[in-house]
Parts: C-alpha cells; structure tokens; sequence
C-alpha cells in the first residue's frame, strides 16, 4: 500500500507543478489560445486520459469546441445543440464539477452523438468561469469505466480556473483598448457638461450637454440644487468635498455617480474651478465628465488581479533562498526559466544579477537596510527575462531561522508584468481625461487670448454692474488654416443666462465655422442658420472680421453691430461697410461684407454697444468720443484698453456688459524687409505685397510705389531665373530706408551677367536702370548681389 | 498657377476689345499670352487691349504685349492700348518703348476709333 500512496502521491505532485505552470503561463500573457491548447494536453496527460476538450459557451447559450486533445481536429467548431448538450450542458447548470464514473449507471443526461461514436465510458467536466460569469467547460473522458479521486476532480478544478482566470485578463485587456478609444472620441467631440454657480455655491448656469444628458430643465437645475441629481449614496460625500472647496476657494475635483436620464447611474468626474472678474470671486465654473466605463474598467482589472493574486499564492513560481551572509544559495526552477540562466550562475553573490540598471540603487538600498534589520522583505523591480525583455516581479521574503539562530532569507517571486503596465496605461488615461476637462473648462472662460506671430492682442471683459452678473458679450480671436486671423466680438440680447447660454453657444459655433469657412460673410451665415435652427428667439449682434498678416487685407462683416475702429498713424477711421442684419434676425439674412488695410502699426478696436451707449448721449456723439480717447497718443495695447474703459464708462455704474478686444499689426516688419524666397515666380507677388506696405508707410506717392516695387521685382525675377545648379534655389531681398533713400539689396548665389538685345530681361534691366537713381551689381565667389538706391520725393515721416 | 490676372473679353464689331485685370508677372505671363491670342478670330481686324483695370506689368508682361503686337502684325491685325493719363503704368511703358509697336490711347473710345 505503501507504494500506492507514493504513486498517488507523485501524480499529486505533478498535477500541482502542471497547474503552478499553466498559471504562469497565464500571467506571463500568453494568448488564450495557446492557453487553452495547453490546459486540455495537461488535463488529458496528467489525469492519464485519453480525450480532453474545451467548449465555449455562446453568447445565445449554446456550447462550442474550442480546443480538443485526443479528439479528432475537425470536431473543433462544432456546435452542441441545446438539449443534446449532455455532461458539459449539465455541469454549466448545476455550476459545479460533475463525475461521471460509468456512463452505464448515469440518468442525469444522456451522451452526445461523439461520445456514442467513440465509446465513451467514463468522463469528467468542470465548468469554466470567474465570478458566476460562465466561459464554459472542460471535459475529459476515457472508453473505460474509471473511479477518479479527489485530487483528481480538485486538479480539473483548478486547470479550468486557470482558463477562466485567462479569459477574465484577456477581456480586461479588451477593456482598456475600448475605453482608449472611446476616450479619443470624447475629445474630438467633447459632449461637455458644463455648469456655473454664484458665490454662494448656487447654480445659475448649466449647458445644453448637461440637461441633455439628466433630461431634467434648466428650471429644475437652477438655484441650491448642487448634487441633487448625485447617486443617494454618493450625496453626502459629494457635498462634503464641494463645501470644503467653496470654503477655501480650492480646485473642486470629485468622482459621483450621475442620473441619467434613462435612469441609469453613470460615473462621473467633475472638475470645478473658481472663477474672478477683476480680483472679484463670481463662483465656479465646471465640467463632468463621463468615466463610466474607465470605472467598470477599473472594477474588472481588480476582481482579474483578486483572481490571479490567489492563483500565485498556490503556485509559489519563483523561489530562491540565501544564507545567513545574503549570497545566494537555493533557486528553484520556476526562477532559471524566468532567468534563462542555470543554478551555478545564480549561487552567491548575485542579488543584482539580471536587475534593471534603473532599478539596482532602490534594491540595494533597500536590501541592505531590511537585511541589516531582518525584516520582511517586499518590493516590486524589473528583472531580465531569458527572452531579453525586463519584466516587472513582485518579490517577497522573510528571514529564516535554524535552531534560534538568523540562517538567512528564503522568498519568492511573481511575475506581475502586465499588472504593471495595465496600471501605466490607466495612469495614461486619467491624465487623458484631466486634460480634456481642463481644455473644457478654458473654453468658457473668457480671460485668455491666444498668441498669434504678428500680431498683439489685448481684451477686456466686464460684467455689467449690478445683479446680473452674467452677459451675452462675448470676443474670441484664431488663427485659421490658411495663416489669416478671424476675430470677433459680439452681443447677445438681453442678459442672465439665456444669453450667456446662447453666446456660449455662439462662441463655439464661430470658433468652428472659422476653421472651415472661407469668408466672415459665409461663417456669419452659418452662425445665423445656427440660431435660427435652435428655435429660441435668440438675436445677436455681432461683428466679425478676417486679417491677412502678410497683407495687411482685412475683409469684415457687421451683424447690426457698432463700428470697428482703426487707430492709425494719421488718424482714426471707422469701418462702416459690411452693415447686415443681426444674427437671428432673419432666416435668408444676407451678410454683407466690407474691406480694408490694416497697416502696420495701425490697431483694431473692437467694442460692444456697453462701451458707447448711454442714454443721455446720441450715439454718433459717442462714437467720436471713442476715436478721439483711442486716437490721442500712442499707447501699449493694455494701457489702451484700460484707457478706453476709463475714459468712456467712468467710474458710475454698469447697465450693460462691456467686451472690448483690441489687435494691433506687429510694427517691427515694416521698419525694413529682410527675406529670403524660394527661386520661383510665386514668390513674386507675395513680395509685392510686402513693398507696398512698407512703400505706403514710407510715405512713398502711388507713381513711386509702383516703380519701385516693379524695379525690385525685376531684379528678383533676375535671381529666379539664374538660379541653377544643386546648392541653394533661394534668393536674399534687403530693403531699408536710409534718411529719405531707399537701400534695396537683392542676394542670389548664382552668376548672370547683363543680357542684350531685345530679350524681356534686357527690359528689365533697361526699367531698373530708368528707375533707381543708381544701381550696380557686385560678382563675387558666393554669387550676386544688386544694390540700388532712390530717393522718395515726400521724404520720410517722422 | 497664379490667379492674379484675368481676361475678359468683347466684341466691338470686327474689334475685340479684352480688359485686362490684375497684376501680370512672370508668374503668370504665358496665361494671360494664351488668353489673349485665344481671344483674337482671324477674322478680326484688330484688339484693343484695355489696361485700365492693370494694376501690375513687369517686363514679363511687357514681352507678351511685344509678341502679341508681333503675331497680330503678321496677321495684319491692328494692336492697340488703352492707359488712362494718371496710370501708374505709364514709366514703364515709356521705358520699354512699347509706343513703337501699339499705339497707347487715353480712353477706349478713341482705341476703338483707331
């Protein structure tokens, strides 16, 4: 008998080490497939049987073969139909392992079809599955009648756990690609719930995202209504944490569950930030954020890693021991095939051996200090694979004792690699989802600018005085594609939050439909469609206006909105073109557009009807005492702006809400031109452009601009025509004023010499030579240089 | 390709007359050369061709209205200008000289007239 027991004994054995293996094999990731390849063959060949299989369990409850061992090949795909599902259907209903001894004396169920063809006599099968979640079912079977034993029947158990805990890991894995993907789509598409509260934590403002996603009224949502639509469990927390913040005027970061108007509860982030008007606190402004499906994400990844946690604990994989000076003197084979290494290499001194460069210092200091203290050891590093790859351990270890007497450590050690990295990748996607809140959250606020090369910019926003905290102005400026400026400014009618709802919608609307539309006429337009679709009798006023840089080339439109005003060198002028009907106004409105030149230097003033409206004053009164306030002295942006306000508003009591953006064409480029252009003919007219600006801010009369912007440019089309070879298909263009000359220099790095006869080169050099006072061209290694010079009959402006 | 000029053209009885708008530079001299030969039938006794609207010649566009008055001279078809008198063009046109192959009327009435 004694043999008998060794024998069972030794089989026990080997169906422990078969299952500590598979479930390596599982946590280092292996495909399902080649999993579940290798829990049939185990199954079959520890269990010295002849078939094993493993069925899937269909999403319309039918089991499918998936993996086969014994079994013939072209089973594998067959479908058991319901009710002919036999042993395996029956084991999935009553959720437990089921044997069957003898077929001869089995009632419960009938074979299947396979099981008659093939004689079978005798069969085992457990169902596959983490937390009640069925996958399926492992089957082994045999042509003779057999008693199996309990560690027969505990060992099929965990081979199928191991399967089950596989496919929890693999779904979880599918999780995290979803929830990317779908994170993605958010921000390209931001579905924003954004709210607003007065000081006293009072909502007064939540956007359409929001009650489109509660199915609740703006009049339901308005007022102390903070958290009333929050999960009942998640209330007293969530008002908690928003108290606190209010109180001490924090950041507000919270994750609740929301009403949905379907009736589900969906996790939400919400993010909220104070938010000021010249140093005042007006209350928070915030967005929530959908994280619903990061959340259940969350959930399956720590019921996956319960799962496998409990799987390592039975099957200790990695395991080493050391003597009583630290070195090394026990590990087992579980740690030389992580390793790849053999057991001499391991022995002694070589704690470090394999340890990630980066990871070493940690580990050695700390290994140093819970050695000296002989304490537990416990920490997580990157340990070199056989296959190269450093992959993250968790490593854990106690001090051993012989006889009272410290004998050194024996620990072990897990694989934990695609733990970790599963965590970076959640790490990534929080970061993901803080970042698009906040890009949400800058959207409303109106304090910001963005920095456009060219140009500077300044604006001022003020609430109107009293109660009404909240307006319909709004500005915002971009840059478009295709390198122009769009700016607007406008004015929602009425006040309080309808009109701060309609001029958020407003805002976004223009901020898209500037970077596809081509004319301020055809994004005022789709702005008009817009409001007139939404149905709410929202009108506006608004002026909106496109700035070519290079150009100077303004083309503007005027939705029933004030003027724009120009502060120039000599003067101010308004833009008085482009009048149309106000946004909202009317279905077929037609925007008509208006054109001019912002020199520069020269600076835009756009304003809403708060800044110049008053009662007591005629309008047209106002207007000149605008230009007058923004044409007397030049002046930095800001102190213009802040000049503008207190000249105009005075220190009384607001009854409007003011917008003002001011944007001023960067001097700097006319001073002189310095260029370098590609050797080509299109560049030619881009250069034109260039001289003139420079030409009229020089004083220089229409006749003088023409001629020497034409001289200029047939020296250029010189250089484009002689560049040749590989080098350099460029050309260098200097133009400057010397007192009242102009200096113009054009640069190319190839040879010509002078052309006669009646060739249209030998005419450019002809209208050069006519001209330019005078004009000589210099030959050297490098290339060409033209020089020429000519004095400007009105001289030059101070 | 530069879209800085364009052509128009008219018949005034057995005269085309093409207006000429823009700026012609070397970028886009052989266009507006096509456009301009395109417009003149065989038949036709002369073209006008009409640079009030020009903002911009250079010598590129100097040498198409030289080869233009060349083709339409062996045809034995009349080339004729129109430059109103405050024309920024009119320095060039006296640098190149382009009175000795068109002659340069201040209206188009009297290019009509011949």
């Amino acid at each position: 008998m004694a043999g008998g027991d060794g024998e069972r004994l030794g089989r026990s054995a080997r169906q422990q080490v078969a299952v500590a293996e598979l479930g390596q094999q599982a946590l280092g990731g292996s495909e399902v497939d080649e999993l579940f390849a290798g829990v049939v063959e185990a199954a079959a060949r520890e269990l010295e049987l002849e078939f094993a299989a493993l069925l899937e369990l269909t999403r319309d409850g039918r089991l499918l073969r998936r993996t086969v061992h014994g079994l013939p090949m072209e089973t594998v795909g067959d479908v058991l139909p319901p009710g002919e599902d036999g042993l395996p259907g029956y084991a999935l209903r009553v959720d437990s392992t089921v044997v069957v001894d003898d077929y001869a004396s089995e009632d419960r169920f009938v074979k299947s079809a396979m099981q008659q063809q093939l004689g079978i006599a005798s069969a085992v099968a457990a169902p596959i599955g983490a937390r009640g979640r069925h996958f399926g079912v492992i089957v082994v079977s045999c042509r003779e009648p057999r008693t199996y034993s309990p560690d027969d029947v505990s060992f099929l158990q965990s081979v199928a756990n191991v399967a089950g805990a596989a496919v929890e890991r693999a779904r979880a894995d599918d999780v995290v690609r979803d929830s990317e993907r779908r994170f993605r789509e958010l921000a390209d598409t931001a579905p924003a719930l954004m709210w607003m509260t007065d000081p006293d934590g009072h909502v007064i403002f939540v956007n359409e995202g929001w009650l489109r996603f509660t199915g609740r009224t703006l009049a339901d949502e308005l007022g102390d209504t903070f958290a009333s639509s929050a999960h009942p469990q998640d209330r007293e927390e969530l008002v908690e944490a928003w108290d606190q913040a209010i109180k001490t005027r924090d950041e507000f970061r919270h994750e609740y569950r929301l009403h949905r108007r379907d009736g589900v509860y969906r996790w939400v982030l919400e993010v909220g930030v104070p938010r000021y008007v010249a140093g005042e606190f007006l209350g928070y402004v915030g967005t929530a954020t959908d994280i619903d499906e990061r959340k259940a994400m969350e959930e399956s990844l720590r019921a996956s890693e319960h799962a496998f946690r409990e799987l390592a604990d039975s099957a200790p994989v990695m395991i080493w021991t050391t003597d009583a000076d630290g070195l090394v003197t026990f590990v087992n084979r579980g740690w030389l095939e992580f390793t790849g290494r053999t057991l001499q290499d391991e022995l002694g001194d070589t704690w470090a051996l394999g340890v990630h460069p980066d990871d070493v210092p940690e580990v050695d200091a700390k290994w140093t200090g819970t050695f000296a203290e002989r304490d537990g050891w416990e920490h997580e590093y990157r340990l070199k694979h056989h296959d190269g790859e450093y992959r993250w351990i968790f490593e854990r270890g106690a001090p051993r004792f012989e006889a009272g007497r410290f004998a050194g450590y024996a620990g072990s050690a897990t694989d934990i690699h695609e733990r970790k990295t599963m965590e970076e990748r959640l790490r990534q996607i929080y970061e993901r989802e803080h970042r698009i809140a906040e890009t949400l959250q800058r959207s409303l606020l109106p304090e910001r600018l963005p920095v456009i090369e060219g140009l500077t910019m300044s604006a001022r926003y003020l609430p109107a005085g009293h109660g009404e905290a909240i307006g319909g102005d709004w500005y915002d400026a971009v840059e478009l594609k295709d390198g122009r400026v769009a700016v607007v400014v406008g004015d929602v009618v009425g006040h309080g939050l309808r009109a701060a709802a309609a001029m958020g919608q407003l805002r976004n609307a223009f901020r898209a439909y500037a970077l596809v539309g081509s004319s301020p006429s055809e994004v005022m337009g789709r702005m008009n469609r817009l409001t007139i679709g939404a149905g709410d009798d929202t009108i506006a006023t608004a002026l909106l206006l496109m700035l070519d840089r290079e150009t100077g080339q303004l083309t503007y439109t005027s939705a029933g909105h004030p003027p724009a005003l120009v502060v120039g060198r000599d003067g101010t002028r308004f833009l008085e073109d482009g009048r149309s009907m106000p946004v909202g106004a009317a279905d077929a409105a037609v925007f008509r557009e208006g054109t001019a030149v912002l020199e520069g230097g020269e600076t835009l003033v756009l304003y809403t009807d708060g800044l110049v409206e008053r009662r007591d004053i005629p309008l047209d009164r106002r207007l000149e005492e605008l230009a007058e306030v923004a044409g007397s002295g030049a002046l930095e942006l800001e102190d213009l702006c802040d000049r503008l306000l207190r000249r105009l508003l005075g220190e009384g009591e607001r009854a409007d809400d003011v917008a003002l953006i001011a944007v001023r064409a960067e001097p700097a480029a006319l001073q002189r031109i310095s260029l370098r252009l590609p050797a080509e003919p299109d560049a030619l007219l881009g250069l034109r452009r260039r001289l003139a600006r420079f030409l009229h801010s020089a004083g220089a009369t229409e006749a003088e601009s023409y001629e020497i912007t034409l001289a200029i440019s047939e020296t250029c089309g010189n250089a484009i025509e002689h560049a040749y070879g590989p080098g350099d298909a460029s050309f260098q263009v200097e133009v400057e004023l010397d007192g009242d000359e102009l200096v113009a220099s054009v640069r190319d790095s190839g040879s010509w010499r002078k052309s006669r006869g009646a060739s249209h080169r030998g005419r450019g050099l002809k209208i050069i030579d006519g001209i330019m006072d005078s004009s000589d061209v210099v030959r050297d290694e490098r290339g060409t240089v033209v020089n020429m010079r000519r004095r400007l009959s009105a001289g030059v402006p101070a | 390709m530069s879209t800085a000029a364009e052509v128009s053209v008219e018949l005034n009885g057995a005269t085309v007359v093409a207006r000429l708008t823009g700026e012609v530079d070397m970028a886009n001299a052989t266009y507006v050369h096509d456009e301009l030969l395109r417009s003149v039938p065989n038949d036709a006794v002369a073209l006008v061709i009409d640079l009030g609207p020009t903002r911009y010649l250079d010598s590129a566009a100097i040498a198409l209205l030289f080869d233009i008055a060349r083709r339409l001279g062996t045809r034995r078809q009349a080339l004729r200008l129109v430059m109103p008198p405050d024309s920024p063009l009119e320095r060039v046109l006296t640098l190149t000289e382009m009175g000795s192959v068109a002659p340069i009327h201040e209206t188009l009435a009297s290019a009509l007239a011949g």
